[in-house]
């Protein structure tokens, strides 16, 4: 679905990253993890075609980023940012329908079909019951699942989620990441960016270690995800304990205990 | 029937009887028996028996002013709301681009140089157009900003520039003669409105308006971040290049035949949305039809009220602001 | 008794000049002798200059091509000082100091507001500065106090005398008018600028008896609607701008005025100084006979040419020659054809 090259990105005049290559294919679930100024928002924004990359090359389902329109990357790759409040007030329906435009026309307004695949798209997050509150009377929580929604409704086949987690209480991070994990069991790609090593041995498949814009390793979460990478990446001391039930998880050691 | 179509119905029906009241009341005594005669007989063509200078009053002097108002009314409206969708500020105005500084500045080079009616009137379009031209293509060109944030800044910029050459004009400008012209043309006013005003500014303002409605559900996601919605398939500079042409378009034309008229842009689009909410679709009709009533109201007072006239600017403030108080302390929804 | 005479003596030196009274209720004291008089605005410098021309300091604004045709070419090229009160400011007073200048002169409104800056302004200079009113009634007594107050009180006499006798012809015609008709003075390109009841823009109405048709409206200038123009339906319409005069005709809106019916619109003359409402000057004289002709034409048998000769003559110091007499009275709207 997904293919990055020898890519280099970064911002006009200044490269934040090189040499970053790896392939996403249908279903599969990658995390990238790294320190904050690493280069993971810089990164995605130029898998979406928001940033010009500097050199390498990115194709989405066999095509060059650059054949593509505006409209023709939404129709493949569904954008979930961090959230915030600054919204106007439109209704959790009206902020999902927004996910359609790159279906209409330019003149268009949604139909009941649009309506149908939003609502929809609503439901399959439990969200349905929000459909007519202002986006702005909603949780954090609930908000971040309506931008998922609204990357839902555009019928994607590569979720791309920034820190999805960030700012959501303990429950809704576990609600978002159960979410994502069912994603990609219906075929959609996800690539979404972490600060929590957890998340990548929770619901990823590959793991991507992003510092100073390089690609550290690339992987199995339980292959790339070890004390010494992660002494690399965050400058912090940890465990990585297997866990009786299967599965790993990454304990910081506070003070070298 | 729904809260929002209650809003538009009641806006529909208080235009109408607006309009019929703006009709029948003014200076010079005509009767609502008296138009309705000179209207069937406009329709229908056959002659009637009133005074020459009832046919004068009604259809070249009244008939004009009220159908103006209505049109500058909307016009303002419909470009406040795109501008604060656009800008995602609740508190932008029509002017934020510097088009009515600019048009200013035209009317004010043609009073200064002694031209008719007509040329002024041109020169404050083609001013308004020019520096909204000049204000969008120098902040398209300062990269690495926020878009919006370099076409505020660049917009208040060259806004004070202009203001300060206008300024420099009043002070250059023969003070018995021209420096009043300018002072009235500035306060703005309909009182001047001719059937040929109407019909030049009313097609204007017309195309501004078509690009709009057509993209009336498109509109939706410039208020979202640049990034969101370009992610979700939007050539957003594209877009809002047409937004600030047919809004610049409206406005422009507006302010030609009107002189500067405040309050009307930055209000209404507020008092439309705390009635249907933010979505273009829905807000766009209500807010021009709030407009025109508004404007409507005011200009019919600022005839009426006395013999000389009153500057529609003043009354628009002095009314606007405590109904608007007003709405906003009863709306139960936010922006 | 020496001591007297000596006080007497040293009194007489010092106070050469008797002291003059301006509108202000100031004692001017001028130095004893006058040369360098600068005009604060358009009106004091038609005063000054019909007195004394060679001692007006300069104008306050360059004088255009069409304006200095009617001057001697050394009065034409006297320098631009800017006006230093009344609406817009524009004189640099260093200016005014460096132009060494005796006396400042100002004619005009003679409010509380004018009356401080006058004060402020002599205060600060040193310059004795004299303020008197602006009104054509008032402008004999301007012209004798300000005559005096330069040294030149002969011919300052003779001109005041001239003018109240102007004043009086005008006033005896009026007197035997039957009728007195209803005038709209329109300014502005729309033309829907007047002046209201007592407004200074329309003296020259009140002194000739003529009804001012906006006279409902409070003093001072106002716009106003077509609806009320037609309701008023003036008989006669007077106006300052040209694109509005043209326009009258064409335009279906004005074509219900009694005024347009009957094709009596005029349009003021405006060289060098504006005949009928600014410069608010000894200058609107001119405009004094001229609107007395179109208003009242039996009564006004007067030859308009010989009073604008004879008013250049005196006061602007040449008189036009037969080509701009006729420029100036054949411009389409000045007179009736």
């Amino acid at each position: 679905m997904l293919k990055v090259e020898s890519l280099a990105f970064g911002f006009p005049g200044r490269t934040v990253g090189r040499d970053v290559s790896f392939e996403l294919a249908a279903g599969e679930v990658m995390c990238v993890l790294g320190p904050n100024g690493g280069g993971k928002t810089t990164l995605f924004r130029t898998v979406l075609g928001l940033l010009e990359k500097h050199s390498g090359s990115i194709t989405l389902d066999g095509r060059p980023i650059e054949s593509l329109s505006r409209a023709g990357i939404a129709r493949l790759i569904g954008y979930v940012p961090q959230g915030h409040s600054g919204y106007f007030a439109y209704t959790v329906l009206d902020f999902v329908l927004m996910g359609r435009t790159a279906h209409l026309g330019i003149f268009s307004a949604p139909s009941a079909k649009d309506h149908g695949v939003a609502l929809r798209a609503l439901e399959s997050l439990g969200m349905a019951h929000l459909a007519e509150r202002p986006v702005t009377e909603i949780s954090g929580g609930e908000r971040q699942l309506a931008l998922v929604a609204r990357a839902l409704a555009q019928e994607p086949r590569l979720l791309v989620l920034d820190e999805p987690t960030a700012s959501l209480d303990f429950g809704n991070q576990v609600r978002v990441l159960e979410r994502m994990a069912a994603l990609g069991r219906t075929g959609i790609s996800i690539l979404f960016s972490s600060h929590d090593p957890d998340h990548a041995f929770l619901c990823a498949e590959r793991a991507l270690l992003l510092a100073e814009g390089r690609a550290l390793e690339i992987g199995a979460p339980r292959e790339v995800i070890r004390a010494d990478t992660m002494q690399r990446l965050y400058g912090v001391s940890v465990q990585v304990v297997a866990l009786a039930a299967g599965g790993h998880t990454c304990l910081p050691s506070l003070n070298g205990r | 029937m729904s809260g929002r179509a209650l809003s538009y119905l009641l806006a529909a029906g208080a235009l109408l009887a607006l309009t019929a009241l703006a009709f029948a009341v003014g200076r010079y005594p005509v009767s609502l028996g008296e138009i309705a005669a000179l209207l069937f007989s406009k329709v229908t063509g056959s002659p009637h028996s009133l005074p020459a200078n009832v046919e004068t009053v009604v259809l070249q002097v009244r008939g004009p002013r009220v159908l103006a108002a209505l049109v500058v009314g909307a016009a303002l409206a419909a470009a406040g709301t795109a501008y604060q969708g656009m800008f995602r500020n609740p508190l932008v105005s029509p002017d934020i681009l510097g088009v009515s500084t600019g048009a200013a500045l035209g009317a004010v080079l043609g009073i200064f140089f002694s031209q008719g009616v007509f040329v002024i009137q041109m020169l404050a379009f083609a001013g308004g157009l020019a520096a909204v031209g000049l204000v969008y293509w120098i902040g398209s060109r300062l990269r690495g900003h926020d878009p919006l944030l370099a076409l505020v800044l660049t917009g208040v910029v060259i806004g004070t520039l202009l203001g300060s050459a206008i300024a420099l004009l009043k002070y250059l400008a023969d003070p018995y003669n021209q420096l009043p012209a300018i002072t009235y043309w500035l306060l703005g006013s309909l009182a001047s409105i001719s059937p040929r005003d109407l019909s030049v500014a009313a097609p204007l303002a017309l195309l501004g308006l078509a690009p709009m409605l057509m993209l009336r559900w498109r509109m939706n996601l410039l208020a979202l971040p640049d990034d969101e919605a370009r992610a979700l398939g939007v050539d957003t500079r594209k877009l809002r290049t047409v937004v600030v042409a047919a809004a610049t378009l409206m406005t422009a034309a507006a302010v030609a035949v009107s002189g500067i008229i405040g309050w009307v842009g930055l209000l209404i689009p507020h008092a439309a949305r705390l009635l249907v909410g933010p979505d273009f679709g829905r807000l766009l009709p209500l807010a021009m039809l709030l407009g025109a009533a508004f404007l409507l109201a005011v200009d019919t007072l600022c005839r009426t009220i006395a013999p000389i006239e009153v500057p529609p600017g003043v009354l628009t403030a002095l009314i606007g602001t405590p109904f608007f108080l007003w709405l906003f302390a009863l709306a139960r929804r936010s922006w | 008794m020496k001591y007297g005479f000596v006080l007497f003596f040293f009194s007489s030196v010092c106070f050469s000049q008797a002291p003059v009274v301006d509108a202000t209720g100031r004692e001017i004291r001028p130095p004893a002798k006058v040369e360098r008089v600068y005009a604060a605005g358009p009106p004091a410098g038609l005063l000054v200059f019909a007195i004394a021309p060679d001692k007006l300091t300069g104008w306050t604004r360059e004088m255009r091509p069409n304006e200095a045709q009617f001057f001697d070419d050394k009065y034409a090229r006297l320098p631009e000082l800017g006006r230093l009160t009344g609406r817009g400011n524009t004189a640099n007073v260093e200016v005014i100091l460096r132009a060494r200048t005796d006396l400042i002169v100002d004619v005009g409104s003679t409010g509380a507001t004018l009356a401080s800056l006058a004060a402020q302004v002599q205060e600060q200079t040193k310059i004795p500065y004299a303020l008197f009113d602006g009104r054509m009634e008032a402008t004999p007594a301007a012209l004798r106090s300000i005559g005096k107050l330069m040294g030149d009180e002969p011919t300052a006499q003779n001109l005041a005398a001239w003018y109240e006798g102007q004043l009086k012809d005008v006033k005896q015609r009026v007197a035997r008018a039957s009728y007195h008709p209803l005038v709209y003075y329109g300014r502005g390109s729309a033309g829907l600028q007047t002046g209201g009841r007592g407004s200074i823009n329309v003296e020259i109405l009140d002194f000739l008896g003529a009804r001012n048709a906006a006279a409902e409206a409070r003093a001072g200038l106002v716009t106003v609607s077509f609806e009320q123009v037609i309701l008023w339906d003036p008989e006669v319409i007077i106006t300052t701008d040209p694109n509005y005069w043209a326009s009258v005709w064409t335009d279906p809106r004005w074509r219900a005025v009694k005024a347009v019916a009957a094709k009596r619109v005029y349009l003021s003359p405006h060289l060098p100084f504006g005949w009928f409402d600014f410069p608010p000057g000894a200058n609107r004289l001119l405009g004094l006979w001229w609107a007395g002709k179109l208003l009242y034409p039996r009564e006004f048998g007067v030859d308009l040419r010989a009073k604008v000769s004879e008013f250049h003559r005196l006061f602007y110091h040449r008189e036009p020659t037969g080509a701009q007499l006729d420029a100036l009275l054949d411009e389409p709207g000045v007179l009736p054809k």
